[in-house]
């Protein structure tokens, strides 16, 4: 049964009243003095029974009477006409859940489950309906079920949003691509989210949802929100031992439509609170707060900011990280010294590396006959610059070092023999040398490089050195060319060693062959390269949520890496990489070969603003010309059941009931006392 | 209707405190509007002759005798007063019944007035028993003018009794006759009627005339009540609950089912019965006085 008007349905309260009466009027009747009750007391029992059941039966008949008139007004219908119209006419539904992180402003999300139940509640047996929770991506898919009861259910089961960001348009077109497989041509997409406006700008390249595929969104969001949001945070990511002083700034911005004057901002750093201040926000929307922290000793840092003061909890911690390192240990191996620094191999490879104010790398140079195992035990790098001859013990501790997980550079220039240096490294180097490539008339320059490298991706494109001679090199059978001349040979190669690594550029490194020293790039080419071989590689640790990553960097295989996520459980690693994907923010602490790593994962500054844009924004974007105007499955239902109804009338007879048992009531009312 | 017929209204009759023109005005507009008496001068009969004198009314010389004497005698006559009467007024709790006009009680002390007025009127001796479950006032039937104003004084000052008994004053009453007497029963007769009508038929089998005014107040024979109630019975006082408009039926049922079995049985044994309802004139009553006293003399 359905009603046309089920708001009249309140009315049937009203049948209480009769009840009501009869109990609140049940009192003891009046005294009446009488010369005599023998005539009375002599009426037949049977007849004062009869009489209390004329008064349940006019009780009943009252109330049965108002809810007649009631249901009348109600306007009811069988609704097996309706239900077996609407399953002639079953509909295919993909409900997108948004799951973002903006969802967990106050009870958006539980507002959210409801819709999505109330819709579920709609479908008519028969109705297949899909639910893709999403953020910026598709977090949950249930595919196409008849089962709406189990639908509902799993729905009722999601306990909270995540923190993914919002991404409605890859989200529509999944559930498009459901859509196009579903059995029935009633096709619709129900979207249930908060609608931020940060989210309606996305672009879509014009692409629509298919041609009779009908889009309902149901707006959850708060039309009045309070937040304070951590925009940016600006800490060094690394830094060298006893770094005092550093600055930590943190951008603070009310985000909510109403407006929030102050807040107050916390510094913690590896859990201890180093800094508290009041950012004032009064005449600005946002303010940057600077904290002075020291880092002293080696180690890997935590450090948060947080930001009270508002209603959306989620986005008040900002978490980085400081690695204060130690110095790279640098051998330099100089095969031309001099006491003239401009015949000096090593001049200009020691003002790169030692040229910064504080610099990363602890330089010791020495000549190649004093090179020893001993020596290499002590150092990170070790730069061959121009080394003529080894014997072949040295060599052999150059290539164990190797193996052990030392890094070697060579720059060979004209006091190399080929074959000497051949046999004696052939182990580790990643290219044989053959001949010098002189080319007094002309010269030769960087034409390509491996912009992906860790060494050259920082780098940029300036590569204007000019080299007037080099060494023609062969790489071995799994080194990789980083760089290349202009007539397409190598000038950089690399290999991978047992757990070392060594380069071989194929210039010097000095103003020799080449007029690289002179150039600006030069200073960051040998630091990158230093960095890159002692394994150093400034590796990313900062992302936000919702970003994969790997917790080994570019390190080689067979290392040994163990973490825990942001609530200290174990994370397990699928497949045969450490690639992770951040959930949470938090602190990701892994231990990479008895080193301890820590990742901070911070909540997408886009989803702290909670604006919201108007539903018809995303509608009048993806529905389809081809669509007719959407009709929403309620209206649907309203429309058939007023067009069923019409012609019925099943309130007229139910008045003529009424009417009937009101003749009835008047009869037995008046052959009954009250 | 005669405005004699005014004078003998209940209501009316009840508004007058004395009760000697209260029982005056009742028999007077009773006989004023009566048509002539078919047993006009059955008071008197011849009784001797006396010598006339001068001065005696010419009209009672017995012409007859002078025409065979020639002397001048005149008849003398007897006063009719072998009629006794008693009144035995029931003044139970139950007689105080009303349902706004006048109360049974009330009814019953006009109605015995009026009887003793009329009696009296007639030169025959009236008596009265007031009685609730006991006998509460007695005075013997005498025929003098004294004696009618102690009865009305009596009567005056006659309250509500108790439960009803009107079989022990009716026993007791019988056994005080020693000749032939008139037994007037004024009472609603709401006790035990087998034992009431029993009295009444023992009363009339010892050669008495026996009259029952039966009163009923309108409310009790008509039972006019809608709202449901707890009556409480005047005599007793036990309560019954009941909506009177759905028992009404079996109510007048049960109630003429008494009326007519105490009609039946005093008709049977020679009772003359009168219903009375106290919302109607006394006339009736005095009408049933009368045809009695007829056929009685």
């Amino acid at each position: 049964m359905v009603f046309l008007t089920p708001l009249f349905l309140l009315g049937l309260l009203a049948a209480l009243i009769p009840i009501a009466i009869h109990l609140i009027r049940k009192e003891k009747p009046p005294k009446m003095m009488f010369s005599t009750i023998r005539f009375l007391k002599k009426t037949s029992k049977k007849l004062v029974l009869f009489q209390q059941l004329q008064q349940i039966l006019l009780l009943l008949l009252r109330s049965a009477l108002i809810i007649l008139l009631v249901v009348a007004f109600a306007r009811p219908l069988v609704n097996q006409a309706v239900a077996r119209l609407l399953d002639a006419d079953p509909q295919s539904a993909v409900i997108l859940l948004d799951v973002s992180m903006s969802m967990q402003y106050a009870d958006t999300f539980a507002v959210a489950k409801k819709s999505v139940l109330d819709i579920l509640s709609s479908m008519t047996s028969g109705d297949e309906v899909a639910l893709i929770a999403f953020s910026d991506r598709a977090e949950i898919v249930r595919e196409f079920t008849t089962d709406i009861d189990g639908l509902s259910s799993f729905v009722e089961g999601l306990e909270q949003a995540g923190f993914g960001a919002t991404a409605y348009m890859p989200n529509l077109r999944l559930a498009d691509q459901l859509l196009e497989t579903s059995r029935f041509e009633n096709r619709a997409v129900y979207l249930v989210s908060d609608f931020q406006a940060s989210a309606s700008d996305e672009t879509n390249d014009g692409w629509k949802l298919s041609p009779g595929v009908t889009f309902s969104g149901l707006d959850v969001g708060k039309e009045s929100s309070e937040n304070l949001a951590l925009t940016d945070l600006r800490a060094p990511e690394q830094l060298l031992e006893d770094a005092a002083g550093q600055k930590i700034l943190a951008r603070v911005r009310s985000t909510g439509t109403s407006y929030l004057a102050t807040g107050d901002v916390t510094l913690v750093i590896n859990d201890q609170i180093i800094d508290r201040q009041t950012v004032d926000l009064s005449d600005q929307s946002e303010a940057v707060v600077t904290f002075d922290a020291d880092f002293e000793g080696q180690g890997s840092y935590t450090g948060e900011v947080r930001v009270s003061g508002d209603s959306f909890a989620v986005d008040n911690v900002s978490y980085f990280t400081v690695d204060v390192l130690p110095k790279i240990r640098v051998l330099v191996v100089n095969g031309e010294a001099s006491d003239n620094w401009f015949d000096d191999e090593g001049h200009w490879f020691g003002l790169a590396v030692s040229a910064a104010l504080q610099s990363p790398f602890e330089l010791e140079s020495i000549e190649p006959r004093v090179l020893s195992a001993a020596a290499l035990r002590q150092t990170d790098v070790a730069v061959l610059l121009n080394v003529g001859s080894l014997n072949s013990g040295q060599a052999q501790a150059l290539t164990n070092y190797v193996r052990r997980g030392g890094s070697v550079l060579f720059a060979p220039a004209d006091r190399v023999q080929a074959e000497t240096f051949n046999s004696l490294f052939a182990d580790i180097t990643p290219a044989l040398i053959q001949r010098q490539g002189s080319s007094r008339d002309d010269y030769l320059v960087i034409a390509d490089f491996d912009r992906r490298h860790p060494i050259l991706r920082p780098l940029g494109n300036e590569w204007s050195a000019r080299f007037e001679n080099h060494w023609s090199l062969a790489p071995v059978e799994g080194a990789d060319v980083l760089m290349q001349f202009d007539s397409a040979e190598p000038a950089l190669v690399e290999r991978t060693v047992g757990a070392g690594r060594t380069l071989l550029f194929a210039s010097s490194l000095d103003l020799e062959w080449n007029n690289l020293a002179l150039q600006g790039l030069f200073l960051p080419f040998v630091h990158e390269t230093l960095r890159h071989l002692a394994q150093a590689e400034n590796i990313k640790r900062d992302f936000e949520v919702g970003t994969s990553f790997n917790l080994g960097g570019n390190a080689p295989a067979g290392i040994n890496i163990s973490a825990t996520d942001v609530n200290g459980e174990p994370l397990e690693f699928a497949g045969d990489g450490y690639s992770i994907t951040a959930r949470q923010p938090g602190f990701i602490k892994a231990t990479i070969n008895g080193n301890s790593l820590n990742y901070s994962i911070n909540v997408l500054a886009g989803e702290s603003n909670l604006a919201k844009a108007p539903v018809s924004n995303l509608y009048d974007r993806i529905i389809n010309p081809d669509t007719s105007p959407v009709q929403s499955r309620q209206v649907q239902t309203e429309q058939l059941v007023a067009e069923l109804e019409r012609p019925q009338r099943i309130w007229w007879w139910i008045l003529c009931l009424a009417a009937i048992l009101i003749l009835v009531e008047s009869i037995i009312a008046n052959r009954t006392y009250r | 209707m005669s405005d004699s017929a005014n004078f003998l209204d209940p209501t009316v009759l009840a508004g007058l405190d004395n009760l000697e023109l209260r029982a005056r005005v009742a028999v007077e507009g009773f006989v004023s509007g009566l048509h002539k008496s078919p047993h006009r001068g059955f008071s008197v009969e011849f009784n001797d002759y006396r010598h006339y004198h001068t001065g005696d009314d010419m009209r009672h010389v017995d012409w007859k005798l002078y025409a065979r004497s020639e002397k001048l005698y005149i008849k003398q006559y007897e006063d009719e007063t072998n009629v006794r009467c008693m009144i035995v007024l029931d003044t139970s709790a139950s007689m105080s019944y009303t349902s706004g006009g006048v109360s049974k009680l009330n009814y019953g002390i006009t109605l015995a007035s009026a009887l003793a007025y009329f009696i009296m009127q007639q030169r025959d001796a009236v008596g009265l028993i007031t009685f609730d479950e006991q006998m509460n006032d007695y005075l013997p039937a005498k025929c003098r003018k004294p004696h009618l104003m102690h009865i009305l004084r009596t009567l005056a000052r006659v309250e509500t009794g108790k439960k009803t008994n009107a079989v022990k004053p009716l026993t007791d009453l019988a056994a005080t006759l020693n000749k032939k007497s008139m037994v007037i029963l004024i009472s609603d007769m709401l006790e035990d009627e087998e034992k009431v009508i029993a009295t009444l038929q023992n009363l009339r089998a010892m050669g008495n005339d026996v009259i029952a005014f039966h009163l009923l107040d309108d409310a009790e024979i008509n039972f006019p009540f809608n709202e449901a109630s707890e009556f409480v019975d005047m005599e007793n006082n036990e309560s019954y609950i009941t909506s009177p408009a759905a028992i009404r039926d079996a109510y007048l049922e049960n109630l003429n089912e008494f009326l007519n079995y105490c009609k039946k049985k005093c008709q049977s044994s020679g009772v003359d019965y009168c219903l009375m309802n106290t919302s109607q004139p006394l006339d009736s009553a005095l009408s049933a006085y009368m045809a009695k006293r007829a056929k009685s003399f």
